[in-house]
């Protein structure tokens, strides 16, 4: 008997030990050296510059002798331009590139050339939504918490009656939608009984179109007193219209916003209440995870657990918001009022 | 004075001078990239825009007849999108493309009923339908992308047939040596330049302008929805801003390519170059990583450069004549 429960004892050992192997953490070994590139929707806007910093950051961090490349498409030739960038990429030989999609699934043939030339796709910011010519994808925060924070921030805001409407980005931008579904969800709440969203619409992430619908919103709903926009350029351009039509009074703007854009509309009281995660951190995680994957010292698999420098530790897991793919979740989120958006505007 | 005259005269050929522009370029390429050169990248510098190129060949003789579309852009986001649409309601793949491509013969021929028997000008009609097909390419798809076509309609789109040669550019390729029959071998193609050189002379020389805009037209809507078509191939996945602004870049292409905007001269062989120049230059700049705001930039000066260079040309011959009458 003693026999027996020492093998099994020995044999447990051997279990947890080769467990514990799997589950070791991955120290990232610095100076190996891999081109990257950070290849945002289009240039121009804060978040995506934000981003670069905190992949300047870790690439310095982890001194990469390679090339860390921030090159991007024009806002009004995104997809065709992702699409060139990502081939490009392949063509130069690349290790790895850091998407933040805004081709739908039309990046996909691109993307899988790509990773069959070798060159490892990580996706930040938005997916690709069918998960096919990406590695994983690095998010930043739970869509479903976006959707709970989204409907608090309405139900603040309307003081938990009323009635407001959605301006989104593109109608088919993978993260808005998937936010915008989650809010809906939570919404179900009995909490939020007395609100009701009035409609979606979309600015296209370009400002003076989103001027124009946020006003074309009001002009709609007269009993409308606020608009959601989880897009930093929709919510900056819906403040805008509703200050400069001396509207905020009556119609309030909230969603997701970028501090240093948002603070005098904060203060103001235009938009009393919106949220974010910080795009530099974004930035400094996708960088670490790319490098991680780029230098083969990750496969990016389910269950692998790795450390990402000042951040912290994370592990992939399945993406639950796809039906497909991995994902690194990097979280939390942090909501913005007149108290502490002008410490985060600095 | 003599090496200056025979420079003025190489430089009077607009197609010499996009010729040294051309091999510049390319020289330029090579030194700067080592990749430049390889078959991969010269198949993927056409794929990039392959679209875009198929059409300004057609509108080259558009704008030679001394009128424009500027619906074809609009024309290949709906030709895609009814193929979306179509497919997505259970019609068998190779019909929904034979009626997508079908809408654009429709299209071309609503705008020439308004061209030629109203007698509205192509500039108002073409940019109203700008407007009309995209519209009508949004109400398909409403706010989604449709994907998921069968793999060998994706495949048609990605992957090479013949050789290293994808589909689209093999269409590219035939229709460049048709368009170089028809508008420089033809009796159609010398009523092309007829026509957009003075219409009215023509009519009494009795061409039948209304038939040759009117076929000029359907042609056009029906390249741009073949166009439309082998994007949606390409990119496996459509959605109402398919080939959204793409008539400005074919427009700057036919122009660069010293095609007059008043029509009646330029030729598919200038054209050639001005594809070939632009494709290049993108494609250079790409590889040495210059962003999308400097490439739109380099490429509008391009453009603003092949207005003007005529124009002082014409300036210069003016004054000279001028001082040699005076004399």
């Amino acid at each position: 008997m003693r026999h027996i429960s020492l093998v099994s004892l020995t044999a447990g050992a051997a279990l947890l030990a080769s467990g514990a192997a799997f589950a070791q953490t991955i120290t990232p070994k610095p100076g190996e050296s891999a081109d990257l590139v950070l290849l945002p929707k289009f240039l121009g806007i804060l978040p995506f510059d934000q981003a670069n910093q905190g992949a300047q950051e870790a690439h310095a961090e982890l001194q990469n002798p390679g090339e860390l490349l921030y090159v991007g498409p024009t806002p009004e030739n995104s997809v065709a331009g992702q699409i060139e960038i990502v081939t490009t990429a392949a063509t130069q030989g690349q290790a790895g590139v850091m998407l933040s999609n805004n081709s739908g699934d039309q990046i996909v043939p691109a993307a899988k050339a790509a990773m069959e030339a070798g060159v490892k796709m990580v996706t930040w910011d938005s997916p690709i939504p069918s998960a096919e010519g990406e590695v994983l994808f690095v998010a930043q925060v739970d869509f479903n918490d976006i959707g709970v924070v989204m409907a608090d921030m309405a139900h603040s805001i309307l003081g938990g009656e009323g009635k407001f409407a959605v301006l989104s980005a593109t109608p088919d931008a993978a993260n808005q939608n998937a936010w915008i579904a989650a809010m809906e969800t939570a919404l179900q709440d009995s909490k939020y009984a007395n609100i009701e969203l009035l409609d979606t619409v979309y600015g296209d992430d370009q400002s003076e179109l989103s001027y124009n619908r946020a006003l074309a919103l009001v002009d709609k709903y007269p009993d409308m007193e606020l608009i959601m926009a989880p897009t930093s350029v929709g919510i900056q351009a819906a403040a805008k219209a509703m200050q400069d039509e001396g509207l905020c009074d009556t119609v309030k703007i909230s969603g997701l916003g970028v501090p240093a854009e948002m603070v005098s509309y904060t203060l103001n009281g235009c938009a009393p209440e919106f949220a974010l995660w910080d795009f530099v951190d974004l930035g400094y995680l996708t960088y670490y995870t790319t490098y991680l994957i780029a230098t083969g010292q990750m496969q990016g698999e389910v269950g692998e657990t790795f450390e990402a420098g000042r951040m912290g530790t994370y592990t992939i897991e399945k993406d639950p918001t796809r039906d497909a793919g991995n994902r690194v979740l990097m979280g939390p989120f942090t909501v913005y009022t007149k108290d502490n958006v002008e410490a985060a505007a600095q | 004075m003599n090496l200056v005259r025979a420079a003025a005269a190489k430089l009077r050929s607009w197609e010499g001078f996009l010729l040294l522009i051309l091999i510049i370029t390319v020289i330029g390429n090579a030194i700067q990239s080592p990749v430049f050169l390889t078959v991969g990248n010269q198949i993927n510098l056409f794929q990039l825009s392959i679209e875009k190129i198929i059409v300004a060949l057609m509108m080259t003789l558009i704008i030679i007849n001394a009128e424009i579309d500027l619906s074809v852009a609009s024309m290949m986001g709906l030709s895609a999108c009814a193929f979306g649409w179509l497919f997505l309601h259970g019609i068998p793949v190779p019909l929904a493309m034979i009626a997508a491509i079908l809408v654009g013969t429709l299209g071309g021929a609503f705008n020439a009923f308004w061209i030629t028997r109203v007698g509205i000008p192509s500039l108002v009609v073409t940019l109203a339908m700008l407007i009309g097909f995209r519209g009508l390419a949004r109400v398909l798809v409403e706010d989604r992308g449709i994907t998921g076509f069968p793999e060998w309609f994706d495949a048609m789109g990605q992957q090479p047939i013949i050789g290293p040669f994808p589909l689209a550019l093999l269409i590219f390729f035939a229709l460049l040596i048709l368009l170089i029959v028809v508008l420089h071998f033809s009796a159609f193609g010398r009523y092309v330049y007829v026509i957009g050189n003075n219409a009215q002379m023509a009519r009494y020389s009795g061409v039948d302008i209304l038939r040759v805009k009117s076929i000029l037209f359907i042609a056009s809507g029906t390249v741009a929805a073949l166009a439309g078509l082998l994007f949606a191939a390409r990119v496996g996945a459509v959605r109402g801003d398919v080939a959204l602004g793409f008539e400005l870049d074919i427009i700057t292409i036919v122009l660069l390519g010293g095609v007059s905007i008043f029509g009646g001269s330029g030729s598919i062989f200038g054209v050639l170059l001005s594809i070939l120049i632009v494709l290049n230059l993108r494609n250079g700049m790409a590889l040495a990583n210059i962003t999308g705001h400097l490439q739109t930039g380099v490429i509008g000066s391009l453009l603003i450069l092949s207005v003007l260079i005529p124009n002082i040309r014409q300036r210069i011959r003016d004054a000279l004549e001028r001082y040699q009458a005076a004399r």
